[in-house]
């Protein structure tokens, strides 16, 4: 598949406010889940998407899912902070769980696996509309291993609903090695569900991003879930305060050279897509909003009393 | 003697268990060198891993709680690190309904020696917070132990590995790295379903567990203050409850708060409370107050948090009431 240069700028752009946010995040908040070294996977996972499609974002680049689906940079900065701006008032974190109003579907208590079916209904309900809205339901290699994650595909497969099945895999989890405890590959998976199934180099947001658009449209035309593993790294600790990174440092060296932002840079010089300054312009201007979105969010009020709603837990 | 923290006195008692008894093993996810979040098995590694008895496990709760009762029917007795307590909810079938069932739906043949452990409770961990341990009450055939203090927690933990049944051992992330304090070397275990009166007065009874014991604690000094004098009963075990010590307390002072870190409806304050009205309603001079969270999820801003969380003025306010009653 071919994408447009506008398509690529895009995706380029989504790449550096990934990594942008990222650097905002991490130093107001020590237990901030970053997407370092990411940024190719959660952009192409989250980019390009209809009104109407829906989300089930990784935690671990959540509030990226959320901004691409239109969300204000600033209120989900907030949201970081609990602060009263925020797409809740403050009631819930943002960073690991976006607002439903942008389609988007975020955990809801901490755990992994249970938000990939609940992408799996939003799926149900596009094929019962008979609309051709999308889903995304994106994971992490280690939440993988979740039954939450088998059953999704299978109901998802048999059913032939429009998902698409994206594993952000970081090749690790915590501190455990997906080597050592995801028997097989994720995208082989997929033979077993009667669904296509591929790997892809996940720091090469080009493949990423037609590894996407090709699941997308294959959903859909109503021919069902696919299911996507991007193969990237996690080139920080678990959280940005975790001090106990177990990996191996010539490892992490090695991925760290393979920064995806900076491959996708050369390739869309050397393309001819945009020349550097262009980039460079892309990368001043992402800056600036990430700014002033942050220290907009800062300087926002604090929830009142009245936030904690005792009586609003019924709709 | 020991100066331990919580985290370091429970996992003592882990050690001491793996060391007395080779079928006791643990599982759960990064537990193994890295020692576990919130160092939850610092040191297990070092000494059994070799052993094969400390065990990572995939992301994969349902299957390792199961393997967990799995191993237990075979006569193991397996610890289970589930992390967060919020993971309850995705393997309450196989811990309690099944787990819990089995010794009496098998008239006595089948026994689940296994204790699943969990992180949980509002405190310096921003987030998986949550206090689910009010549903298993209502799970017949499991145990739920929530210690208050190092010391309790290393005897609890000698006892729930011990006991024959599936226990639930709650572990308080607001306590867990909050002090030490001298913890029995060696050799120490506190009978499950036994209360600790924590402080003794004669005006009003404070039942608590966990943080809320502690809050109960401080509690009782504002009190004190005032010229009230508050018992502190410390539950230690949820279930089975220790009627008798939570009777002979309001018999004494007439008077009863229940502290609780669970959401007010359908909470195990409930069933004190209910306890109380049955079998001690006529030593009651004042209405029962039960503090405990509004019924809402734990908020995420420190401020909401802090006004959803009781705390030691809250549960003062409520026993000057009842002592004034
Ligand atoms: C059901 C469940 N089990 C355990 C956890 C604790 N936990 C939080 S993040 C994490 C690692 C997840 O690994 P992976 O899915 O590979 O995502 P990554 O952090 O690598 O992006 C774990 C185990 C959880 N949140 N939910």
């Amino acid at each position: 598949m071919t994408q447009s240069n506008e398509t690529l700028l895009d995706l380029y752009r989504l790449m550096v406010v990934t990594r942008e946010v990222d650097l905002a995040v991490s130093e107001i908040d020590g237990h901030w889940h970053g997407c370092d070294g990411e940024e190719a996977v959660v952009a192409a996972a989250y980019m390009g998407l209809r009104d109407g499609d829906t989300v089930a974002p990784h935690y671990r680049g959540s509030l990226v899912a959320a901004y691409a689906r239109g969300a204000d940079l600033a209120r989900l900065f907030a949201g970081i902070m609990g602060k009263a701006t925020s797409y809740n008032r403050g009631r819930y974190r943002s960073d690991i769980c976006g607002p439903p109003e942008f389609g988007v579907i975020g955990l809801y208590s901490g755990a992994l696996g249970p938000p990939l079916s609940y992408a799996t209904g939003a799926a149900l309900a596009a094929k019962l509309d008979g609309t051709d809205a999308v889903a995304m339901a994106v994971f992490g290699d280690g939440s993988s291993s979740r039954g939450d994650c088998h059953e999704a595909m299978n109901f998802a497969a048999s059913l032939k609903l429009p998902v698409v099945f994206l594993c952000q895999n970081n090749q690790v989890a915590i501190s455990t090695p997906s080597r050592d405890r995801v028997a097989g590959t994720v995208a082989d998976r997929a033979l077993g569900y009667g669904m296509p199934g591929v790997q892809v180099d996940g720091n090469d947001a080009v493949a990423m991003v037609d590894a996407v658009a090709e699941a997308r449209a294959r959903a859909r035309r109503g021919e069902g879930p696919s299911l996507i593993e991007g193969l990237t790294y996690r080139a920080r600790g678990h959280f940005v305060s975790d001090a106990a990174d177990p990996r191996p440092r010539d490892e992490v060296e090695a991925w760290r050279a393979r920064n995806p932002i900076r491959l996708f840079r050369d390739r869309l010089a050397g393309d001819g897509v945009a020349d550097t300054a262009h980039l460079d312009a892309i990368d001043a201007e992402v800056r600036d909003q990430v700014a002033a979105a942050m220290a907009q969010a800062q300087t926002d009020p604090e929830p009142g009393a009245d936030v904690l709603g005792a009586d609003d837990v019924y709709a | 003697m020991a100066r331990q923290t919580f985290q370091e006195a429970t996992v003592a008692a882990i050690a001491h268990e793996m060391r007395r008894d080779r079928n006791v093993f643990i599982m759960g996810e990064d537990i193994g060198a890295f020692g576990g979040p919130l160092h939850s098995c610092k040191g297990l590694w070092d000494e059994f891993g070799a052993q094969g008895r400390v065990i990572d496990t995939p992301i994969s709760e349902g299957g390792f709680v199961g393997a967990g009762v799995g191993a237990a029917l075979a006569g193991k007795r397996p610890i289970v690190d589930l992390m967060f307590l919020e993971f309850m909810g995705l393997v309450i079938h196989q811990f309690g309904l099944d787990g819990g069932a089995m010794h009496y739906y098998s008239d006595g043949k089948a026994k689940v020696p296994l204790v699943v452990r969990a992180k949980y409770g509002v405190g310096p961990f921003h987030g998986h917070a949550y206090d689910f341990h009010s549903w298993l009450l209502n799970v017949p055939g499991v145990k739920v132990v929530a210690p208050a203090t190092p010391s309790d927690a290393k005897g609890l933990m000698a006892a729930s590995i011990r006991d024959d049944n599936p226990v639930l051992f709650m572990e308080h992330m607001g306590l867990y790295h909050a002090g030490r304090e001298e913890v029995p070397e060696g050799e120490y275990v506190i009978p499950l379903g036994k209360a600790d009166v924590k402080r003794r007065g004669r005006d009003v009874t404070i039942v608590a567990s966990a943080l809320m014991t502690k809050r109960a604690l401080a509690a009782a000094d504002i009190l004190a203050q005032d010229g009230i004098e508050a018992e502190v009963v410390d539950l230690r075990t949820l279930a089975p409850l220790d009627e008798e010590t939570v009777l002979e307390s309001v018999a004494r002072t007439g008077r009863l708060v229940v502290a609780c870190e669970a959401v007010k409806s359908g909470g195990s304050a409930s069933e004190v409370a209910a306890l109380v009205v049955e079998k001690g309603f006529a030593h009651l001079k004042a209405p029962i107050a039960r503090v405990a969270p509004p019924n809402v999820p734990v908020p995420f801003h420190r401020e909401l948090e802090k006004l959803y969380l009781p705390d030691a003025g809250r549960i003062a306010e409520a026993a000057r009431a009842a002592a004034a009653a």
